[in-house]
C-alpha cells in the first residue's frame, strides 16, 4: 500500500496568449489550466497525495475501483479529489463532472523526470523506489545474500519504476541515485562496502529527505536486521517525516521477529503508520518473498490527490478513506492515518 | 610619432606630464578600489586605462601585479608584456623584474617549459642570478617496489586506505592500520590475535593471488564468452555461480559466502561481469599487480630470504609494521644516518619510541639538531649520554634511554619556538623538568599504548606563558599553587609533591610539579587548572587576584567547564567572577529538582548568550563586566519560579539593550543578535541565517519571548482584577500540548530500555499540563497567588533562552534540530541520578535506539558547540564509499565553521591573507631559483613544518618543483612562512603588503588577523574566541584522540579567506558559505587513518577548486581581446 505526500504548489497564472499556468516549488502535478483567461494572481495551495491499497476479507487486492467509489475525509471534512491513478498506470485528472482526462505531459515536473529517464516521461507513472541497505557490522554475515536478494528485486521492478540504492552504516552512502536503469542500480549495489556502526534511523531520515524532493509516488524499502547503535534521531521522529511527506516505509528485517523485540516493534510501528509493511525474512528465500510481496503492493495501489478543504487544525490531521459501495464495507483500506501540515 | 618642433615639444612635455598625472591618478584610484575590497572594480579600471594606453609599461606591470595578487592565471602573460614594453623603452632593469615575476609564477603553476622561456627573456634583458634547477634525476627517487596483487582500489578498500593515496604512503598507512587495528588481546591467553580487519586483508590477498593466476602473464582477466571454462574458473574464485543458462536471464548468485564477500567488498566489477554474461559479450578486467614503493629495500625489513613475500611478512608482524611506520617519519638525511649507525634489529626494538617521537629527530651534517641549540647542547649530551655532535649515536641513545621519556620531552620541545622554548631548554630547567617527568621508575613509558600518552606534557610546553622577565606566569601567585598541592583533594596528586609544596620558592617549582604530574596516567587536574587559569589571565589587562584564583581552584571540580566564559570576555572583573560563582552555588542549593534545573538552564542560557554577544562584539568590551554582573545578580538569591521568570525576562532585556538592540519585538532582536549583531545590513547572508534560525525555532516548537511576556503581563493584570486573555493562553497551550513525549507510542520493551532523563520528562510534562484558567480559578482573589502563576511560564522561557544558544551553534544541515522537536526541551541539566552534570561539559548522551531516547544533550551548555556538531556529524554523507570520518576531528571542524562570524571582517583583512599566501608562494619560488634567497626561506620552512616534510619541501625547491613543494604545505604553514620573513624590496606583493600595513594597521595587526581568521580552541586554549596560534599540527593524543589535532589545524579559515579573496566573495557572505564549504570538505575527506591530515588538505583544496570553477576566474584576456 502506498502512502501519501503533501506538496506545496504555487500557481502563478498569467494571461499570456491565452494559456499559461506556471507551477513552482519542488514537486507537483501539472494540471490543465481551467482558468486560463483569468487575470494574474498568485496563491499557495497544499496538494495532498494519498496512496492506499484495498483488500477484501480474504486479503486479496481489490482492483478496478473508480474515483467515485471512494470518499476521503480529513478530520471528518470531505475532500474533493483532483487526480486518480491505479497501480503503475498514468494519473488522470478528475474533472468537475467526475469524468477523467490524462494529465498534461509537458508539465515541468513531468519533463524533469523525463530528462532523468528515457523510459519514464511522466512524473506520476510508476513508483520511485528508494532501497536502504544496511551494510553495518550487524549485517556482516548475510551481506552477500542480501545483495543478491536486492539485485533480484531491482531486476524485477516494473518498467515504469525508478530505483535508488542507498547503503548505510554509521553514515549514509548514495550508492546509486534514482535511476530507471536497473544495471546502474545494481552496479551501485555491488559497490557497497560492509562494516561500521549502525545508524539506521539517521540513514532512513536522510533517505526520506531525498525521496521528499522527488515528484510522484515513492516508497522507501529498508533492508536491515534491526539493531541501531549510532542514530541520533528516534524512529518515531523519522516516522513522522515519512507520514508528513506521504512516503510509505517497507521494512525487511533479516532477523527473527522475537529475537530483537525492540527493533521488531519499531519496524512494525513505522511501517504501519506510514502505510507500508514489515517482513521478517531471515533466509534468502524469505527475503525474495518479501520483495515479491512489496512489488505486488506497489502494483495494486491507488493514488489520489486533493487540495485540502479549509481546516483550522494545524496539528495532526486524521485521514479517513471510505469505500462508498455496499460491498466496499467488507473491504479493508490500508493507508497512513494522517499528516501534519508543513509549518515552514 | 616623434615630434621635432619646440612648440610640439612643449605640447608633448605637457602631454607627458598630463599623462603622468593621469596615470598616477589612475593608479591611486585603483589602489583605493582594491583597498575597499573592490578587486573587480580595480581590474576593470586597469582594463579601461590599458585600452587608452595599451603600451604603458607601468600600467601593464601594475595590472600584472594586481592579477597576481588574486591568483589570476593571466598575470604571467601581463608580466611578459610589461617586460617587453620596459625593454622597448630602454629600462632593462624593470624589464628584468617583470620577467622574473613571470618565471616565479611559471614555477608556482608547475609550468617548467614556460619558466625556461621566460628565463631566456630575462637573460636577454640582462638579468642574472636566476637559474631553474634541473628536475630530480630518476636515480634519486626510490627505486625498489613491492607488488600487491590486483588493482590498488581493491586492496585499498580492504585495507582501509584511501584509494587515491600517494603510492609512497601506502605502506606507511598499511603499517599504521595493522598496528592500530590489526591485533587484539586474545580472550584465552596473553597472545595477540588478529582482528577481523586483518583476517579479511589476508583472505583478500590470498584471493587476489588466485585471480592474479587466472589473469595469466598479460595480467588481464578474460572471459571470452558466457559458456567457457574461464567463466567457471573465475566464478569459482569469486564465490558466485550462474542462475539460469547463458543468455539474458542469467543472474549471478552467491555460492560461497566467504569468497563472495571478498569479491563484493573489494569492489570487483561483478555487475559488469554479470552484464557481459547476460549479453554473451567478452569480459576483460585489468588485473595488473600494484607496485608500491618500499623504503630502502624489501630486504632491509624482512631479510633477503623473505623479500619476495614482503606483503605477507609485513601483514603478519605488527612489530615490523611499527618499525616501518617509525622510519617512514624520519627525513631522508636523518634516516640514512641512523640506518648506517644502528642495526635494524636494534632500531626495531625501540620502534614504538621511534614511531611516536622520531618525527622530530633531525640530523644535519652528522649532528643532531636539538631544541635550545648551542646553549642546551651540553645538557642534552648529559641527559642522553652522548653529545649531539654525534647525531646518529645521540638519537640511538635517546631512543633506548628511558622507555621514551626523554624522547618525548625532545619531541615536545621541538614543536615550540621562542621564549617558552628558551625557558624550557635552559640547561638547569631542562634537567629538573626531565627528571620530574621521568620519575624513578620509567616503566611504562609514554610510547607504550597505541596513542601517545604524553599529551599533558605537550599541552604544558605549548601553552605555558612567560612574564616579560622570562619567568613562568603563575596564575594567582605561588602561594595559591602551594595550597592546591598541599590540600591535594582526595589524594589525587602525588603525595611527594604535597610534601614538597610548602618549601617551594618560585614558579619553577610549580612548573616542575606540573611536569611530574604529566607522567601520571590519571586525569591531571592541577595542569588543567593551571592551563585554564593561565588562559584566562592571558588576555586580561590585570591578572586574576590570588583570592579569585583560590576560589576558582577550590570549586574546580564543579564549575571548571564554565571558565571559558571568563576567557572569552577578558574585561570581566574579579568581583563579577566571584558573583557568578556565588550565584551558581545558590542555584545548587535549591532542593526542588525541577526549579533547580530550570534555574541552572536559564542562567547558563543567558550567560551563554552574553558570551556569544561579547565574542562577536555586540556587547562592547567596556560593558561586558557590568552586563554579566547584572545578569547573574538575580540568580544569587533566587528561590522561586516567579523570581526565575523575572530573572529570565530582565536578563533577555538586559542582553538586548547591552548589545544595542533596544527596541522591537524581542524575538526579532534576539534572532538578529544571534545571527551576528543588532544592526546588520540587510543582505542575503543575513536573511539566510535568520531564516535558518526561524526554521529551527519552529521545529523545536519554542515560544517566542514576546508571547510569553504578553501572557505574563496579562497574568499580572489578572491579579489586579482584569480577565485572563483566553486567546493568548490558548495559543500558548496549543503550541505546548502539540509536543509529544517520546514514550507515547512505544512498546513496553522500548519504554523499559530507553533512557530519557526523568527530570527532562517531568520538565516537559509540567509545561504540557499548565492550565491557566484552572490555576486562576484556584488562586481565587489572592493577588500574590495570582502573581505566582506567571512563574509557571519560567520553564518555557528557559527553553526559549536555551534554544537561542542552540540556534547560534546549529551545525550545517541541523538535521537533529529540524527533526527532533524535543531536542532543546530535552536538554538534561541534571543528568543521571547520583551524578550532578549541571555544570559539566555538554555530553552527547549515548547513541542508538532506544538508549539515546532520540538523542539529547546532558550537562551544561559549556560544550554546546562541540556537542551539537558531534551529534550532527553522522548525518554527513561521504561522497566516497568507506571514507573515514573522524569522530573527533569533524565536530571541531564544524564548530570552527559555525562559531566564528564574519560580519565585521573588513575587505583589507580578506586580502591580507590572500596577499600573504601569494607572498609565501613567491618566496618559495624565489628560493628555488635564487640560491642567495634560500637560507632564510628554508629556515622558515623548517620552523613551520616537521623535519620530514620540511626536508621534502626543500628537496622539491632544489629541483625546481615549486608547485609540488607548495602542495605539501598547509595554508597555515604558508601563511606563517610569509609572516615570519621580512618583505623583500623587489617583490610587488611584499610592497603591497607593506602598503596595507601602513594604510590599515589596526585591521591587519597580528592580533586582528588572529581574531578574524583564527579558530576556536576550547580544549587547547580554553576559549571559543577565534585565535591563530601558528602551531604545528598535533598528532592524536591519548585522552584527546584527534580533538587537539583538530584544534591545532588552523588552515581552514585561512584557506577560506584566501579563496574569498581570489573569487571576490564578500566577507558577510562567508557567514553562509563557510559552513557550506566545510560540510563539503568533511564529506569529501577520504582518509586512511586518524592522523591523515593530508587527506583533509586534499579535500579542502578540492572544494576550493569547485568554488573557483563555479565562480569563474576573471579572465585577463578580456583586455587582450579589447586590444585586438
Amino acid at each position: 500500500m502506498r502512502g501519501m505526500r503533501r506538496i506545496s504548489l504555487q500557481f502563478c497564472l498569467r494571461a499570456l496568449g491565452g494559456t499559461a499556468l506556471v507551477l513552482s516549488l519542488g514537486a507537483g502535478i501539472w494540471l490543465y489550466a481551467q482558468e486560463a483567461s483569468t487575470p494574474v494572481f498568485k496563491s499557495k495551495v497544499d496538494l495532498v497525495v494519498l496512496s492506499f491499497t484495498v483488500t477484501d476479507n480474504k486479503g486479496k487486492y481489490v482492483n478496478g475501483l473508480k474515483p467515485g467509489d471512494f470518499k476521503v475525509y480529513e478530520d471528518g471534512i470531505p475532500e474533493k479529489l483532483s487526480t486518480f491513478s491505479e497501480g503503475d498506470r498514468p494519473a488522470m485528472q478528475i474533472l468537475e463532472d467526475g469524468s477523467m482526462r490524462p494529465l498534461l505531459p509537458t508539465a515541468p515536473e513531468a519533463m524533469r523526470v523525463a530528462a532523468k529517464s528515457s523510459e519514464s516521461n511522466d512524473a506520476f507513472v510508476g513508483t520511485n523506489v528508494f532501497i536502504l541497505f544496511d551494510t553495518s557490522n550487524f549485517m556482516y554475515r548475510g551481506f552477500v545474500y542480501a545483495e543478491d536478494a536486492i539485485a533480484d528485486f531491482v531486476r524485477g521492478l516494473d518498467k515504469a519504476d525508478s530505483v535508488a540504492v542507498y547503503t548505510f552504516s554509521r553514515n549514509l552512502s548514495r550508492a546509486s541515485t534514482l535511476t530507471s536503469d536497473r544495471s546502474n542500480a545494481i552496479v551501485g549495489l555491488r559497490k557497497a562496502v560492509a562494516g561500521d556502526d549502525t545508524a539506521l534511523y539517521n540513514g532512513l531520515l536522510l533517505t526520506l529527505r531525498d525521496a521528499a524532493k522527488v515528484p510522484g509516488r515513492k516508497v522507501v524499502i529498508v533492508f536491515s536486521n534491526g539493531p541501531d547503535n549510532a542514530s541520533m534521531v528516534a524512529p518515531d521522529d523519522v516516522r513522522a517525516v515519512a507520514e508528513d511527506e506521504g512516503i510509505p516505509i517497507y521494512v525487511i528485517s533479516t532477523n527473527d521477529v522475537n529475537k530483537d523485540p525492540i527493533s521488531s516493534s519499531v519496524f512494525r510501528r513505522i511501517s504501519q503508520r506510514t502505510g507500508g509493511k514489515a517482513y521478517w525474512a531471515k533466509t534468502w528465500q524469505k527475503q525474495v518473498e518479501a520483495f515479491e510481496s512489496i512489488r505486488e503492493d506497489l502494483g495494486n495501489s491507488y493514488t489520489v490527490t486533493y487540495y485540502p478543504a479549509p481546516n483550522p487544525n494545524e496539528g495532526f490531521r486524521r485521514i479517513d478513506i471510505q469505500i462508498v459501495s455496499d460491498t466496499g464495507k467488507h473491504y479493508r483500506v490500508r493507508s497512513r492515518p494522517g499528516y501534519r501540515p508543513r509549518a515552514f | 610619432m616623434r615630434v621635432r618642433y619646440p612648440a610640439a615639444l612643449t605640447f608633448c612635455a605637457a602631454a607627458v606630464l598630463s599623462a603622468f598625472a593621469d596615470q598616477t591618478a589612475t593608479l591611486d584610484h585603483i589602489q583605493k578600489l582594491e583597498l575597499a575590497g573592490d578587486s573587480a572594480g580595480a581590474r576593470e579600471a586597469f582594463q579601461r586605462a590599458l585600452k587608452t594606453s595599451p603600451e604603458d609599461a607601468e600600467l601593464l606591470g601594475g595590472y600584472a601585479a594586481l592579477l597576481e595578487r588574486y591568483r589570476n592565471p593571466g598575470a604571467r602573460e601581463e608580466y611578459r608584456r610589461a617586460a617587453v614594453r620596459w625593454q622597448a623603452t630602454g629600462q632593462s632593469q624593470k624589464a628584468q623584474a617583470e620577467a622574473r615575476r613571470a618565471i616565479l609564477l611559471d614555477l608556482i603553476d608547475g609550468d617548467r617549459d614556460a619558466a625556461r622561456k621566460d628565463l631566456a627573456a630575462y637573460r636577454e634583458y640582462g638579468g642574472t642570478g636566476v637559474t631553474i634547477p634541473a628536475p630530480a634525476a630518476a636515480a634519486e627517487r626510490p627505486s625498489e617496489v613491492v607488488y600487491i596483487p590486483g588493482p590498488m582500489r581493491s586492496f585499498a578498500r580492504m585495507a582501509a586506505i584511501s584509494p587515491d593515496a600517494d603510492p609512497a604512503t601506502v605502506l606507511p598507512a598499511l603499517a599504521r592500520n595493522v598496528v592500530t587495528n590489526g591485533y587484539q588481546a586474545s580472550r584465552s591467553n596473553d597472545e595477540l590475535e588478529e582482528t577481523e580487519y586483518l583476517k579479511l586483508v589476508h583472505r583478500y590477498v590470498s584471493q587476489a593471488w588466485e585471480l592474479d593466476q587466472l589473469a595469466g602473464p598479460d595480467k588481464v582477466i578474460k572471459v571470452p564468452a558466457c559458456e567457457s571454462t574461464q567463466t567457471n574458473d573465475l566464478l569459482r574464485v569469486l564465490g558466485y555461480r550462474m542462475r539460469g543458462g547463458c543468455g539474458s536471464e542469467v543472474v549471478l548468485e552467491t555460492v560461497n559466502a566467504s569468497r563472495a564477500f571478498l569479491t563484493t567488498d573489494s569492489g570487483f566489477p561483478l555487475a559488469e561481469l554479470e552484464q557481459a554474461l547476460r549479453t554473451d559479450k567478452p569480459f576483460s578486467y585489468d588485473y595488473h599487480p600494484t607496485a608500491v614503493p618500499v623504503l630502502y629495500s624489501a630486504a632491509y625489513w624482512v631479510g633477503a630470504k623473505e623479500k619476495n613475500s614482503f606483503l605477507d611478512a609485513f601483514l603478519g608482524d605488527p612489530a615490523l609494521c611499527r618499525f616501518y611506520l617509525g622510519m617512514s617519519k624520519l627525513d631522508p638525511e636523518t634516516a640514512a644516518a641512523m640506518k648506517q649507525h644502528t642495526p635494524a634489529l636494534k632500531l626495531r626494538s625501540y620502534a614504538s619510541v621511534l614511531d611516536f617521537f622520531g618525527g622530530n629527530f633531525e640530523i644535519r651534517d652528522g649532528k643532531a639538531v636539538i631544541p635550545g641549540g648551542e646553549r642546551s647542547a651540553a645538557m642534552w649530551g648529559e641527559l642522553v649520554g652522548v653529545s649531539p655532535d654525534k647525531g646518529a649515536d645521540f638519537f640511538e641513545k635517546l631512543l633506548i634511554r628511558d622507555d621514551g621519556w626523554l624522547a618525548s620531552l625532545y619531541d615536545a620541545l621541538s614543536r615550540i619556538q621562542g621564549p617558552v622554548q628558551d625557558y624550557l631548554t635552559q640547561p638547569a630547567h631542562m634537567k629538573r623538568f626531565y627528571e620530574a617527568v621521568r620519575g624513578k621508575i620509567t616503566t611504562p613509558g609514554p610510547a607504550r599504548p597505541v596513542f601517545r600518552s604524553n599529551a599533558d606534557m605537550m599541552l604544558l610546553t605549548t601553552r605555558l606563558r612567560l612574564e616579560p622577565d622570562g619567568k613562568p606566569h603563575i596564575p594567582g601567585g605561588l602561594d595559591v599553587w602551594k595550597q592546591v598541592f598541599i590540600h591535594n583533594p582526595h589524594n589525587r596528586y602525588d603525595q611527594k609533591l604535597s610534601k614538597a609544596a610548602p618549601g617551594w620558592k618560585d614558579g619553577d617549582d610549580v612548573i616542575e610539579a606540573l611536569f611530574a604530574l604529566c607522567r601520571k596516567p590519571v586525569d591531571n587536574e592541577p595542569l588543567k587548572m593551571f592551563m585554564a587559569l593561565s588562559d584566562i589571565d592571558r588576555n586580561r589587562e590585570k591578572p586574576l587576584e590570588p583570592a579569585t584564583v583560590e576560589r576558582l581552584t577550590s570549586v574546580w571540580n564543579t564549575y571548571s567547564a564554565q571558565y571559558t566564559m571568563f576567557n572569552d570576555a577578558p574585561g570581566v572583573s574579579d568581583k563579577t567572577i566571584l558573583a557568578w560563582l556565588d550565584a551558581a552555588e545558590n542555584l545548587d542549593r535549591i532542593k526542588d529538582n525541577l526549579l533547580r534545573q530550570d534555574a541552572i538552564g536559564e542562567m547558563q542560557g543567558l550567560t551563554g548568550l552574553w558570551q556569544i554577544f561579547c565574542r562577536q562584539g555586540s556587547i562592547p568590551a567596556a560593558n561586558a563586566d557590568q552586563a554579566l554582573a547584572s545578569l547573574v545578580a538575580p540568580f544569587a538569591t533566587l528561590k522561586s519560579n516567579r523570581e526565575l521568570f523575572d530573572a529570565g525576562r530582565s536578563g533577555l532585556n538586559l542582553l538586548a539593550t547591552s548589545a544595542g538592540a533596544a527596541s522591537g519585538p524581542m524575538q526579532d532582536r534576539m534572532l538578529n543578535l544571534i545571527a551576528g549583531g543588532a544592526h546588520l545590513q540587510p543582505s542575503d547572508a543575513r536573511s539566510s541565517l535568520i531564516e535558518q534560525e526561524q526554521r529551527i525555532f519552529e521545529a523545536q516548537k519554542l515560544l517566542t519571548p514576546d508571547l510569553i511576556f504578553e501572557l505574563a503581563d496579562n497574568l499580572e493584570r489578572v491579579s489586579k482584577g482584569e480577565k485572563l486573555n483566553a486567546k493568548l493562553a490558548a495559543r500558548m497551550a496549543a503550541r505546548v500540548t502539540d509536543i509529544q513525549l517520546p514514550r507515547n507510542s512505544m512498546s513496553g520493551t522500548e519504554k523499559n530500555s530507553m533512557a530519557f532523563g526523568f527530570w527532562v520528562d517531568k520538565h516537559i510534562e509540567e509545561e504540557r499540563k499548565v492550565n491557566f484558567r484552572a490555576l486562576i480559578d484556584k488562586a481565587g482573589k489572592d493577588p500574590e497567588k495570582l502573581k505566582d502563576i506567571r512563574g509557571l511560564l519560567a520553564p518555557s522561557l528557559r527553553d526559549t533562552i536555551v534554544g537561542y544558544n542552540y540556534l547560534h551553534y546549529a551545525p550545517p544541515g541541523a538535521e537533529i534540530l529540524i527533526t527532533n522537536p524535543l531536542f532543546v526541551r530535552g536538554h538534561d541539566f541534571i543528568g543521571m541520578s547520583g551524578a550532578n552534570h549541571s555544570w559539566r561539559n555538554t555530553e552527547l548522551y549515548g547513541s542508538g535506539w532506544p538508549s539515546n531516547a532520540g538523542g539529547r544533550l546532558v550537562g551544561s551548555l559549556a560544550g554546546l558547540p562541540y556537542a551539537l556538531a558531534e551529534a550532527e556529524q553522522n548525518f554527513l554523507v561521504p561522497t566516497q564509499t568507506q571514507a573515514l570520518i573522524w569522530g573527533d576531528l569533524v565536530p571541531q571542524m564544524l564548530l570552527t565553521a559555525t562559531a566564528p562570524r564574519f560580519w565585521s571582517v573588513a575587505p583589507e583583512q580578506v586580502h591580507w591573507v590572500g596577499m600573504h599566501m601569494r607572498n609565501g608562494e613567491s618566496l618559495l619560488a624565489e628560493a628555488s631559483v635564487d640560491e642567495a634567497a634560500r637560507s632564510k626561506v628554508f629556515a622558515a620552512i623548517n620552523r613551520a613544518a616537521s623535519p620530514y616534510r620540511a626536508s621534502a619541501v626543500i628537496s622539491d625547491l632544489k629541483t625546481g618543483d615549486v608547485k609540488q613543494a607548495l602542495d605539501q604545505l598547509t595554508p597555515s604553514e604558508l601563511y606563517s612562512i610569509s609572516i615570519s620573513l621580512a618583505p623583500t624590496d623587489d617583490c610587488p606583493i611584499a610592497k603591497e603588503i607593506d602598503r596595507y600595513r601602513k594604510a590599515a594597521p589596526s585591521l591587519v595587526s597580528d592580533e586582528a588577523i588572529s581574531r578574524t581568521w583564527g579558530t576556536p580552541k576550547p580544549t587547547l586554549a580554553n576559549s571559543y574566541a577565534p585565535e591563530l596560534l601558528n602551531l604545528r599540527t598535533f598528532p592524536t593524543l591519548m585522552g584527546y584522540s584527534s580533538r587537539i589535532m583538530a584544534e591545532s589545524w588552523e588552515s581552514n579559515q585561512l584557506y577560506w579567506a584566501d579563496l574569498a579573496d581570489e573569487t571576490g566573495v564578500r566577507p558577510e557572505e562567508l557567514n553562509v558559505l563557510v559552513p557550506q564549504w566545510t560540510e563539503k570538505v568533511v564529506e569529501r575527506i577520504f582518509a586512511s587513518h586518524l592522523e591523515d591530515w593530508p587527506a583533509l588538505l586534499k579535500s579542502l583544496r578540492s572544494v576550493g577548486d569547485d568554488v573557483r570553477n563555479s565562480a569563474g576566474k576573471p579572465d585577463s584576456t578580456e583586455r587582450a581581446g579589447s586590444e585586438e
